[in-house]
């Protein structure tokens, strides 16, 4: 099945959830392109899935890819997906982001703001805590400010000092203050951290949320059993009756536990493993394309790196094709040196394709007056896929005159000791839910993981402008001329946005991508059911 | 007499002779590498990955679509060299330490033991990794590292052995006629332990060449796009699935390398035994 | 001689605890010459100043390194190993929880390979030079020079994922009948036994050799008793020291040293703890698992030396 034809059973799944007729699906595949056979077996699926409707029971085990006593089930601390995956299981946000990022109510009914500053927030009625508990402002109140408290040492304190003041307006509502207007405030509670906890809570050897299971066991380190919370207040849900959920940090032990029957879902794959699932019958790979990349850092604050033209010769030897194929097997999609992926609905489409181009490198190259000067770059199994573009890039630099040295350096500390700290090495960047955020924690001038250290003022006034611009088009232009300003000028070389790939069982139904991360953005507990 | 090392007849078996070809063969391709290999190591030849073996990649392709036989011949270079190097070290280092700590027993011999007992305790990583930040990455050090690692246990062996044979009659004979230290320890301890100390080296050239892959994933040494055999092995495991040559291959090699030393040691002339009381 | 005997072992008890003692200051310089720290490691990619610095001071790492490892120490010293750095949970219920995991695999494995591969040894070395010696010889290094994953996966490939008979995931919890135990730990065993059978098979077997050869045996062997006599009662016991001590290795490695298998099969033991430990620099864990190592291997050689002192009579003068 091709891409066009894979993204076109989704769209026509959504229209005809959304109520579409056939004639109006049939309808829009003609204009997409698609003859009249191939439309015709799009519609007959899409119409076998929404005859595939949930069934309730059964029990599964899932298998995510680190398991260690830094296990938490607090959402301040959470650092790892495995955290997130279970801290969803047993706890709510006040929003959820869906498919394209837009922010949905969740324990928030409805979200009213006054110029993008005050945010009021009516919690839903009826909802209580696996212990009985309803829920109330305080709640919320409490979950919101602990993150500011330094004690609490929370990972989202930098999220949430945009908070100048929240306070319970009724014992249903909470008003936020913000110091400064931000439009994209309700993505912002709908990632992982913001999750409600109940007020007071301090001690996080279980969790006790309103979330669709709840917490029979945890052992950090261990496992973590999440049973059906069946106050749930979402009707119907959750379909299954217990999820057990541990890790198997070695990533042949985890797919190889899910081909022998040990798991249903294994949790974050590599490219590589997908070889060995779809050559088995009964499983299948489970694609997300998200924003998430591993980059090329290059210091413009150190020699010989911030040479412009030394900066511009390193991407151009980016051979992308190649690195798709011979890393990640096809699961990525190009990128063009600046973080805003295609998923992304401020992707801006204008930019030309950088291509790999090995006249235009060797001018660079030259002009730039390195020589026969090796140049060091600095990989690590820490930034995913690092070492295989090192590798790619080394082979394509000799041809140039350009010798990379590669300087393979363990994944342990490289994170505090070489990332962003050598003239030349790699990163790598996990999806964030907004476009705003990314570019606020990666791009300004003043961030402290401005990776490449570049400065640009042009560009972190559209930041600020465009974070407050309740003006759709006008935004969208924005954000094109930051990817724009990123590309042509930025230390960042991103060849590719890495998909995120899980693999379970093909019993196992109902999950759908969602960018900010695989498995549903984490947030696959409550979506998923058996079909046994 | 004792130590009467030059009454050895030197008569190789036929499967001795086997184990002395494969590893001079060995030796010559880790020499001659560079020039024999057909493609750069780094060099992707078909980005497909995982091929099977043809006429143009005897021994397929890698993960990343790397001529396989490239990587092991020049892989060969550091497999074998740093293996051989640092298991000598480390054999002759231990063995050392233990004549001496068994022929002068007392003091000496319980400070040697305690201290190596205390250097063995430390967990191997945690002591690749603090090599790696302090000392740096280069061969010298990756090859020291392995030594270090290994010593102790050939210590350990040597030191069981020499203890046994110091405590018979001809060595305390020895030390009544006025022997000392270094000659009891050489001629007559040593000659009569010569094959379980051999067998020792052969079993820790074995452990050296596994640990070679373990150490540089930490960093230490071997920098890619240049991998040694055990490392060749790890990165192309996803190809076990299909039986791909990638693994196959440098698993194949490593075998043919530890089982050749291993037989030239097994077969090599002993004199009769401990017949040293003539 | 028991009088020696019990000197010997209280000398040696004395002496382990000063060698646990160095270990710990060693570990700990180790652990702190490493770049990096717990709040760094924990933080991981989130690492802003900001937060390392409030992590650290809620662990007090602001303390200097020899304040930080005294007080380890004196907790140690009362009975208390402390609490991991990263999770706060107490460092005994971390190690209680794993450390059965470890012995149990490590005696299952060790019940398997010890038999099988003294009885290669000796048998090897008595039929020296024939065809099953050599091809004994040949297996026995042929098996351990296969990488330990390289094995471990093979295993798991074909008995768990191609046929179905055994899982891949090896758990204690739930295991509830013998027959549930042959089949959790039969490929985590049999993989770890051809790590170490080849050096007990191989040690046994030179260490024989060489006493088979000597004089007194062929005196014994003159004087026309049972080839099975001579080998058990005047060959062996002197070559029981190398070979004890050869075993002794080999059970030591058991218990550390089984990061791959347990990373394969997921085996929730110490040595992965220890693995893990290492990374985010939980001090009280790293200290917790290597005294563990280093008292198991201490005990073990201990009991190879006095193996070896019992069976050879010359050295119990010593």
């Amino acid at each position: 099945m091709d891409e066009l034809t894979r993204g076109a059973d989704g769209i026509i799944r959504a229209m005809l959830r959304r109520g579409a007729t056939r004639r109006q699906a049939l309808g829009w595949l003609g204009g997409a392109g698609m003859g009249l056979a191939t439309a015709g077996g799009v519609l007959m699926r899409a119409g076998q899935a929404l005859a595939d409707a949930p069934k309730r029971g059964g029990s599964i085990r899932v298998a995510g890819f680190s398991s260690s006593t830094a296990d938490t089930v607090d959402p301040a601390r959470q650092t790892l997906s495995t955290d997130y995956s279970r801290c969803t299981m047993f706890y709510n946000g006040l929003t959820r982001l869906d498919e394209s990022l837009t922010p949905q109510p969740e324990l928030a009914e409805t979200i009213t703001d006054d110029k993008a500053t005050v945010w009021t927030f009516k919690l839903r009625q009826g909802v209580t805590f696996h212990d009985g508990k309803p829920l109330t402002s305080a709640d919320v109140v409490y979950s919101l400010l602990r993150h500011k408290d330094p004690k609490v040492a929370s990972i989202a304190k930098t999220l949430a000092a945009q908070m100048q003041e929240v306070k319970a307006t009724g014992p249903n509502e909470v008003q936020v203050t913000l110091s400064a207007p931000n439009a994209d405030f309700p993505v912002v509670l709908g990632t992982f951290h913001f999750l409600i906890i109940k007020d007071g809570s301090t001690d996080f050897t279980t969790a006790i949320g309103t979330g669709p299971y709840e917490c029979k066991e945890f052992t950090p380190g261990v496992r973590s059993i999440a049973v059906r919370n069946e106050q749930y207040w979402k009707p119907g849900k959750p379909y299954l009756d217990q999820i057990e959920f541990f890790g198997i940090p070695d990533e042949t032990a985890r797919v190889n536990a899910l081909l022998s029957g040990d798991i249903q879902v294994a949790g974050g794959i590599s490219a590589r493993a997908t070889r060995q699932i779809k050559a088995a019958e009964g499983f299948e790979v489970f694609e997300t394309k998200s924003g998430g990349y591993t980059d090329l850092v290059i210091r413009q604050d150190a020699e010989p790196t911030k040479n412009p033209d030394l900066t511009m010769a390193l991407k151009y030897l980016f051979d992308r094709e190649q690195m798709r194929t011979a890393i990640f097997r096809g699961y990525a999609v190009l990128g063009n040196d600046q973080p805003v992926d295609p998923s992304n609905r401020f992707w801006c489409k204008d930019i030309p394709q950088r291509a790999f181009d090995l006249d235009k490198a060797k001018f660079h190259f030259q002009k730039s007056g390195i020589g026969t000067t090796p140049l060091p770059i600095v990989a690590s199994p820490a930034a995913s896929s690092s070492v295989e573009m090192a590798v790619l890039m080394q082979d394509a630099a000799q041809k140039v005159g350009l010798t990379l040295d590669i300087k393979r350096v363990p994944a342990d500390g490289y994170w505090a000791n070489s990332w962003m700290k050598v003239p030349l090495g790699f990163g790598n960047i996990n999806p964030r839910p907004s476009a705003d955020i990314l570019l606020s924690l990666f791009f300004k001038s003043d961030a402290p993981w401005n990776e490449s250290g570049w400065k640009n003022p042009q560009f972190d006034q559209l930041l600020l402008a465009a974070r407050s611009e309740t003006d759709l088009p006008k935004r969208k232009q924005m954000y094109c001329d930051m990817q724009s300003l990123v590309h042509d000028g930025c230390g960042i070389g991103i060849p590719l946005f890495i998909s995120i790939l899980d693999a379970h069982s093909s019993k196992v139904k109902g999950l759908r991508p969602i960018p900010t991360g695989g498995l549903m953005g984490y947030n696959f507990a409550e979506s998923i059911w058996l079909d046994a | 007499m004792s130590g009467a090392v030059a009454s050895m007849r030197w008569r190789l078996p036929l499967i001795g002779a086997l184990g002395a070809v494969v590893l001079v063969f060995w030796l010559a391709v880790a020499v001659l590498a560079p020039w024999i290999a057909p493609y750069p190591a780094g060099h992707v030849v078909d980005p497909d990955g995982l091929g099977p073996m043809s006429w143009a990649y005897p021994l397929g392709t890698d993960y990343l679509g790397r001529d396989m036989l490239s990587r092991v011949l020049l892989g060969a270079r550091i497999t074998v060299g740093v293996s051989l190097v640092a298991t000598l070290l480390a054999c002759l280092a231990g063995v050392t330490l233990a004549l001496f700590a068994a022929a002068r027993g007392g003091w000496l011999d319980a400070v040697l033991s305690r201290v190596l007992d205390a250097l063995i305790s430390v967990p191997s990583l945690l002591f690749g990794l603090v090599v790696v930040a302090s000392l740096g990455a280069s061969m010298g050090v990756l090859i020291g590292t392995a030594a270090v690692i290994y010593a102790p246990g050939a210590y350990r062996t040597a030191r069981a052995l020499a203890v046994n044979i110091n405590a018979l009659d001809f060595v305390t004979v020895a030390r009544a006629r006025g022997e000392g230290t270094f000659f009891i320890m050489r001629e007559e301890i040593l000659p009569n332990m010569l094959l379980p100390v051999l067998t020792d080296f052969g079993l820790r050239f074995v452990y050296v060449v596994l640990l070679l892959s373990g150490l540089s994933f930490l960093g230490l040494g071997i920098q890619p796009p240049y991998a040694d055999w055990g490392s060749l092995v790890r990165e192309n495991l996803e190809g076990l699935v299909d039986g791909s040559p990638a693994v196959i291959m440098p698993a194949i090699a490593i075998a043919t390398l530890t089982i050749a030393v291993n037989l030239i040691i097994d077969n090599l002339p002993t004199r009769g035994g401990a017949s040293h009381e003539r | 001689m028991n009088a020696i005997m019990a000197r010997l072992v209280v000398t040696r008890v004395a002496v382990s605890l000063l060698t646990l003692w160095i270990v710990s200051i060693l570990v700990f310089g180790a652990t702190e010459l490493l770049p990096g720290d717990v709040a760094e490691a924990v933080l991981g990619q989130a690492a802003t100043p900001d937060a390392v610095a409030g992590l650290r001071a809620a662990l007090h790492l602001d303390q200097p390194g020899w304040l930080r490892y005294l007080i380890w120490l004196g907790g140690l010293l009362h009975g208390d190993p402390g609490r991991s750095l990263v999770n706060h949970l107490p460092v005994a219920q971390l190690i209680g929880n794993r450390l059965p995991n470890s012995l149990l695999l490590a005696a299952l494995t060790a019940a398997f390979s010890v038999p099988l591969a003294l009885t290669i040894g000796i048998t090897a070395a008595v039929k020296r030079g024939s065809l099953y010696d050599r091809t004994t010889s040949l297996f026995a290094v042929a098996v351990v020079s296969v990488p330990e994953f390289l094995v471990a996966t093979l295993a798991v490939l074909i008995f768990a994922v191609k046929l179905h008979w055994l899982p891949a995931l090896s758990s204690v919890r739930d295991v509830h009948s013998v027959e549930q135990l042959l089949r959790s730990f039969a490929m985590p065993v049999v993989s770890l036994s051809f790590v170490v059978m080849a050096q007990m098979a191989r040690m046994s077997r030179a260490a024989l050799i060489g006493t088979l050869d000597s004089s007194y045996v062929e005196i014994a062997r003159l004087k026309g008793a049972r080839p099975a006599r001579v080998v058990l009662r005047h060959a062996l016991p002197n070559a029981l020291g190398p070979i004890v001590n050869a075993v002794a290795l080999s059970l030591s490695f058991l218990l550390g040293g089984v990061i791959i298998i347990e990373t394969i099969f997921n085996y929730p033991g110490l040595a992965k703890l220890m693995v893990d430990a290492v990374s985010t620099r939980d001090m009280p864990v790293v200290q917790a698992c290597a005294m563990i190592f280093c008292a198991a291997y201490l005990l073990l050689t201990t009991l190879a030396d006095i193996a070896a002192i019992l069976s050879n009579p010359r050295l119990r003068t010593r």
